[in-house]
């Protein structure tokens, strides 16, 4: 489905991410698998460092640290926020909701929303348009976005399939009324007969934690899960980015009657390298208006990728100028979430990990 | 274009399948891992525009039986 917002503008953007540094190369000698084999799949797809958090630090604590950063860096009272939404797939608990413990410890007035979207890799732009609608239709002056995920600890540690993959982000990004003209396109999809494609069976009310849930299966190639990981048949996963995917970002941008050559660059999710790089290929970017570098220096960052891309791969730009931006979220549900805009100039605070090292 | 033909071209995009003939067992690859299968589904798609399923790709046994998949006209 397509809409159209206006009246609204990204004003800030900051990112913590895990505090460990994880080497693919460095990790799967330590497991015993051969550096040939680690060499020609980090070559292939673009495995290299990725930032993880410790144990005791999960994604709420990310974005309560990103959002701290920036309201402190646009020197913002806490009591101007509006409303607060909260993308995660790793909530601190069922219940409550993170957007709710986020709000308490940031102290936002109790004339205030806080609410939870419960989606992965598509989030960063649900939780846009969210927030964009809040603004522009329901007369809300300013909202703070904060998604993010521990998806590192999801995963089997001997799931080669899938444990490498994963990074640890948060990010917080601040939505303003505003009198801009400019149109924000999005187009969403969703593909639920697919939901098993990415997921995690037990642990949730369908499938509770039992002794069962733990038993560890191994897969034809040596990978080993249970009930409680994360999931991912990686072939339908595949499929999807380049059939669906493709297509969102065409119609897309022409909805906003974009050009690929108007685009200063198109954001994908950093699911992987080789997937980005297939995806502008299909769309017709050049790869220089791609942005692909975030995967090899931080892992696949779930729903704070984009974000990511957009301070470490962009940052120059949208400090100083409106930038004309296609993007695209992809993931868990099935589901897809592009947009088509100008983003900046904003404010943006440099990625650092969380706790810092003293 | 003959099945050799499709062999030869997906050897030269796809490492896996270096050494390999129409009858050697997908299982008896020693790269033949989750990344070779995804990047067969890449050389598929990009030259002959069809996106294989996992489950199509799981149910071949043979290189052969993966390459009966491409539709030949």
């Amino acid at each position: 489905m397509k809409t159209a917002l206006k009246n609204f503008k990204i004003r800030a953007i900051a990112l913590s991410t895990g505090s460990v540094t994880r080497s693919y190369i460095e990790d799967g000698l330590a497991q015993g698998i051969p550096q040939i084999k680690l060499e020609r799949i980090s070559q292939t797809i673009g495995l290299n460092i990725r930032k993880t958090a410790l144990n005791n630090i999960t994604a709420l604590d990310l974005c309560e640290d990103a959002g701290r950063r920036l309201l402190r860096q646009l020197d913002l009272d806490v009591s101007s926020v509006d409303a607060i939404i909260f993308v995660t797939q790793t909530p601190d608990y069922s219940q409550p909701n993170n957007a709710s413990l986020l709000h308490g410890r940031l102290g936002l007035s109790q004339d205030s929303m806080a609410y939870d979207i419960s989606i992965g890799c598509s989030g960063w732009v649900y939780g846009l348009h969210q927030a964009a609608l809040l603004c522009a239709h329901g007369g809300l002056g300013r909202v703070l976005l904060c998604a993010g995920d521990t998806l590192s600890r999801t995963t089997h540690k001997l799931d080669q399939s899938i444990n490498p993959l994963f990074g640890d982000a948060g990010s917080a990004t601040l939505i303003e009324r505003s009198g801009a003209e400019d149109m924000m396109y999005f187009m969403f999809g969703t593909d639920g007969s697919m939901s098993s494609a990415i997921k995690v069976p037990a642990g949730g009310s369908r499938e509770p934690l039992t002794s069962k849930s733990k038993e560890e299966l191994k897969d034809k190639f040596g990978n080993v899960t249970t009930q409680e990981n994360l999931q991912m048949n990686g072939a339908d996963v595949f499929n999807f980015t380049l059939r669906d995917v493709p297509q969102a970002i065409q119609a897309v941008m022409s909805y906003a009657n974009y050009k690929v050559s108007e685009v200063d660059a198109l954001v994908l999710h950093q699911a992987n390298k080789y997937i980005v790089h297939l995806i502008g290929q299909k769309t017709g970017f050049n790869p220089h208006q791609v942005p692909n570098a975030v995967f090899a220096k931080f892992g696949n960052q779930s729903s704070a990728s984009i974000p990511c891309v957009l301070i470490d791969s962009m940052g120059e730009a949208l400090a100083q100028k409106a930038v004309k931006v296609v993007g695209c979220g992809f993931g868990v549900g099935l589901s897809w979430a592009a947009f088509a805009g100008e983003i900046g100039p904003i404010t943006l605070c440099p990625i650092q990990p969380y706790p810092q090292t003293p | 274009m003959n099945q050799v033909a499709l062999l030869i071209a997906l050897q030269s995009d796809v490492d896996c399948f270096s050494g390999a003939t129409l009858e050697t067992p997908l299982e008896s690859l020693p790269r033949w891992d989750s990344l070779s299968i995804l990047l067969v589904i890449s050389h598929i798609e990009a030259n002959y525009k069809i996106i294989l399923s996992g489950q199509q790709i799981r149910q071949c046994r043979t290189v052969g039986d993966l390459l009966n998949l491409i539709p030949t006209l």
